[in-house]
């Protein structure tokens, strides 16, 4: 093992103080845990420091008190185990004690140790040694490898846990908790879906159309087959959220005082108005078109966005109380300093509409890709050529080519530097054009327009060698020698989109990034200017829907922060449940739910590309492929689940826990212990007249992990059972309280059918793996087995 | 930090240098590699690494130990007896548990012996009279390869109950 600084505390104070001198440090007590995680190097980071707790004198006692028992953490389990106190008081325990590995490992193993030990999973244990430790969901990771590698013994059959967000959540701008929506939509329960939803994106039916799916491009799936269809599941919901749009979109009926402009209806804009006016503030919102929406109404075309859907969710952003000033232009119509006096907080997201200038030969003839997507909106049909000439690689190309050909061009020829795999368009934005049968030629930058006087000829085409340098910037490099002419009778720009300040003028000045952008305070998305606040494109340059929506979200966070509001969660979800559960069968789908997709000859310009939406049996369907992703791995302990079940106290060197908070609420005890926190003590109360017991189901001696273990304690009048506590080990990620088991029998004459109706209800909502189906029929036994030796 | 450690193995004191620097112990040193690579006690054998086979088995104090599992730098001041120093007491003379197990007839790749010696002298350390179940719970971190054909858990312990040198 990697060698390490070694220090023996001789107080609790000092090792809890070393510990937190430096965070690679790690205590060590009986050592038979740690000092294999050292050797196999299971663990990502070596610690530089071992801070021995076994010179700390007296903590090793084992006490009876009046009303209770007190054993110092120290205190090892062989003395434990043979404790005559113990036997005396609480025989459940000392048999747990005895029943962890072999006598030798218990003459050093402590109880504070065990309570604190890693498990036992293999992926978790796969030696660094062996070639390469793997880097599970618990280790910080992506994926729960025991989903499909071996699960036969140390995984759970309840679900797994939560112990960070999974990699969809991760990659979304918005960190939506999509694996909590889809286990609420698996439930039938919409109503708890939308409101997770809702929580960060307001506008899941426009998102859910054209988002560019971060979430997919990471979800665990995509290791195995498909990833999961989020965003049409997220279409679904979306467009569920504004039927019932009186509900999600409330008018708060309460008013706060606080005056908020919005300079732009783009999602930026519509997101910051949504959550301000949640706060009862009074939000106008100006825009200088003449309908609300921004790109999303203007740029994006109809048949990737119908544009109902835009007015839909304007309407329902009106009914809240938000008032809209359409065809009003900051700088024309009203100044930018009457809109801070008459309001006490301006968010200006205009966005990024103004054409740059690439500096090529001819570049008047050109037109400007928006543009075109605009007048199109508008339109007006006319000056399209036949063979059309498209400059750009994202999806605004895409957009303009599509338009083109839907506007019957004979043939459009997309020309972009970057090759196939940099595009940043989506691939099936992509696939889509080629289908389309427009022509897109890769590697290749332009130089200039061949013309005749004024009439468009063709463009100079010259080879890109590479697109991004070694730091990953924009850097092209060309080879001025290979060049090709390409004809062409129209030609549209779509490289790019600047930010046009030119409405905001000499006087009122926003300090601006060398890119031309607004500057503003990461965090509260502040300008230059004080109480005027910016986001969406004008600050980031052009991005995405979900990013302009996330920028909107935080400036009015900002707002209300400085409002002195608390933004509440009107739409507050009950409280999480504790395992991620998941559906066993659906999970095996490979092949995930696509939207019926529109044959090329039929695509028009105001028909969506697809021609249905997904039913809710498809929806739900898709929904039982989503993973959940957690951490399998069950808690490894034998002692966690008799003081769960005792309801002990963990003391440790800052406080007091109950054992249920201790044990139950996160898989790992990083979790719930502070740096340099330890356990100092266990305190377990009296439980005379209880009969207790511990019985295990394991697969050998020696490295003996409970398969199915029982934790119990009965109090027995007359045959029957008048109070239980039933807690079972080995079978999920933290000690498993049977609540409902231990209401059933209460009161109950035990007999053999009671008894295995018991043991049946404690594996209800099971979610067994592929390879541990077996564990309940064991658990079912053990419970049974448990309450019969209770009345015998 | 402590810059050294004292242990009496098998009656005689070693005083350990404790740090990076060729020669001393490194911190991270298991008991198992010191007693085998430094001391040359190669009847302590490393087995499984993690503990639970049982022959690695040494006393520390009077109670059997895994010592693959067990840092050097933590052992100071305490009494380490492996099965060398069992097979050969200050007298010279054996322990009657060496005899009583080498008695055993059923032992096939022996690999587990030094590891069953220590454990059952840790059990009759701590109990001179101990009962049939309490021998075999004794033995229960002793490991068989061949699965317990040599009758580790069972005829091994009835033997051990009855042997005479134990008494």
């Amino acid at each position: 093992m990697r060698d390490f600084q070694h220090y023996n505390a001789e107080s609790f104070d000092e090792a809890s103080e070393r510990l937190k001198e430096n965070e690679k440090s790690v205590a060590i007590s009986g050592g038979t845990d740690l000092v294999n995680l050292l050797k196999e190097e299971i663990l990502e980071e070596a610690p530089d420091n071992v801070i021995n707790l076994k010179t700390i004198k007296g903590v090793d006692y084992i006490k009876a008190e009046k009303n209770c028992l007190k054993i110092g953490a120290l205190a090892k389990l062989a003395d434990i185990s043979e404790s005559q106190v113990i036997l005396k008081k609480l025989p459940i325990l000392s048999k747990a004690a005895g029943s962890v590995a072999t006598p030798i490992i218990r003459n050093a193993a402590t109880i504070g140790g065990n309570i604190c030990q890693c498990t036992a999973c293999e992926h978790y244990r796969f030696s660094h040694n062996n070639g390469g430790r793997k880097i599970c969901y618990r280790k910080g990771g992506k994926e729960c490898l025991a989903l499909h590698e071996k699960n036969e013994f140390h995984h759970s059959v309840f679900g797994g846990m939560k112990i960070h967000n999974s990699p969809c959540t991760d990659n979304c701008p918005a960190g939506i908790d999509i694996p909590a929506y889809m286990e609420r939509l698996r439930n039938d329960d919409l109503d708890g879906a939308a409101k997770i939803i809702m929580k960060k994106n307001p506008f899941a039916s426009l998102t859910g159309r054209v988002c560019a799916r971060f979430c997919q491009e990471t979800c665990n799936r995509n290791n195995h087959d498909e990833p999961v269809a989020i965003r049409n599941v997220e279409r679904y919901m979306g467009d569920y959220i504004l039927e019932n749009s009186e509900k999600y979109y409330r008018n708060p009926n309460k008013n706060s005082g606080k005056k908020v402009a919005i300079v732009g209806t783009g999602p930026a804009g519509l997101s910051a108005a949504y959550f301000l006016r949640k706060e009862g503030h009074n939000v106008a919102i100006y825009d200088r078109m003449g309908e609300a929406g921004g790109m999303l109404q203007y740029a994006i075309p109809a048949y990737r966005l119908p544009k109902n859907y835009v007015k839909n969710t304007v309407d329902a952003l009106k009914n809240m109380g938000i008032e809209f000033v359409m065809n009003t232009e900051i700088g024309t119509d009203i100044s930018p300093e009457k809109l801070e006096e008459s309001f006490d907080k301006v968010f200006y997201d205009t966005g990024a509409w103004k054409k740059p200038v690439i500096g090529i030969d001819g570049e008047e003839l050109t037109v400007f890709g928006l543009d075109f997507l605009m007048e199109v909106k508008n339109w007006m049909k006319g000056k399209l050529g036949q063979d059309v000439l498209v400059v750009g690689g994202g999806n605004v190309a895409m957009d303009v080519a599509s338009t083109a050909k839907r506007l019957g061009a004979a043939n459009v020829t997309l020309i972009c530097v970057e090759s196939e795999e940099e595009m940043p368009a989506g691939k099936n934005e992509i696939k889509r054009c080629r289908e389309q049968e427009i022509e897109i030629i890769n590697s290749y930058g332009v130089s200039k327009v061949i013309r005749d006087g004024d009439k468009i000829k063709g463009m100079e085409l010259v080879k890109c060698l590479s697109v991004y340098d070694e730091n990953n910037r924009y850097a092209p490099v060309y080879d001025l020698n290979e060049k090709e002419v390409i004809e062409g009778d129209s030609i549209f720009l779509a490289v790019g989109q600047s930010v046009d300040l030119s409405f905001l003028d000499e006087k009122y000045q926003l300090d601006l990034t060398p890119r031309g952008l607004v500057a503003i305070d990461e965090k509260t998305y502040m300008t230059s200017k004080k109480g005027v606040y910016a986001g969406g494109d004008m600050t980031s340059g052009p991005a995405t829907v979900i990013n302009a929506i996330v920028s909107g979200h935080g400036a009015a966070d900002a707002i209300n922060k400085d409002f002195g509001v608390e933004a509440h969660d009107e739409c507050d979800v009950s409280e999480e449940p504790p395992f991620l559960k998941f559906d066993a069968v659906g999970i095996t789908r490979k092949d995930a739910a696509e939207l019926p997709l529109r044959l090329p000859n039929e695509c028009s310009l105001d028909l969506e590309d697809y021609y249905t939406d997904l039913n809710w049996e498809q929806v739900k369907e898709e929904t039982s492929r989503c993973y959940n992703c957690g951490c399998l791995a069950v808690n490894p302990s034998d002692i966690s689940p008799v003081l769960v079940a005792l309801d002990a106290i963990v003391k440790t060197t800052e406080r007091d826990i109950k054992a249920v908070d201790f044990f139950t609420k996160t898989p790992m005890v990083d979790g719930v212990l502070n740096q340099g926190e330890l356990v100092k003590e266990i305190e377990i109360p009296a439980w005379d007249n209880y009969k207790g017991s511990y019985d295990k189901l394991s697969l050998r001696d020696g490295k003996n992990f409970a398969l199915v273990s029982v934790a119990s304690a009965y109090k027995v009048e007359d045959g029957k059972i008048v109070d239980a506590r039933i807690v079972l080990g080995g079978v999920a990620p933290v000690p498993y309280p049977l609540r409902e088991v231990e209401t059933f029998v209460k009161g109950k004459e035990i007999n053999e059918a009671v008894a295995v109706q018991a043991g049946r209800l404690a594996c209800e909502n099971a979610v067994p793996l592929r390879e541990n189906a077996n564990k309940l029929q064991q658990i079912t036994s053990a419970v049974k087995n448990s309450l019969l030796n209770a009345v015998q | 930090m402590k810059d050294y450690a004292v242990l009496n193995i098998n009656g005689e004191d070693h005083k350990f240098s404790l740090g990076e620097r060729r020669g001393q112990v490194p911190y991270s040193e298991t008991l198992v590699q010191t007693l085998r690579e430094r001391m040359g006690f190669a009847g302590t054998e490393l087995s499984c690494g993690e503990g639970f086979c049982g022959r690695c088995a040494v006393l520390a104090d009077g109670k059997a130990i895994a010592s693959c599992m067990t840092l050097t730098s933590e052992c100071d001041g305490k009494k380490i007896v492996t099965i060398e120093g069992l097979q050969k007491k200050a007298n010279g003379e054996p322990d009657p548990v060496v005899k009583a197990v080498l008695d055993y007839s059923r032992f096939q790749c022996q690999i587990c012996i030094p590891g069953i010696i220590v454990a059952v002298k840790s059990i009759f350390n701590k109990n001179p009279n101990p009962t049939e179940s309490e021998i075999k719970e004794g033995l229960s971190g002793n490991y068989c390869s061949l699965e317990k054909e040599c009758g580790i858990g069972t005829q091994l312990v009835s033997h051990l109950a009855k042997h005479p040198a134990l008494r």
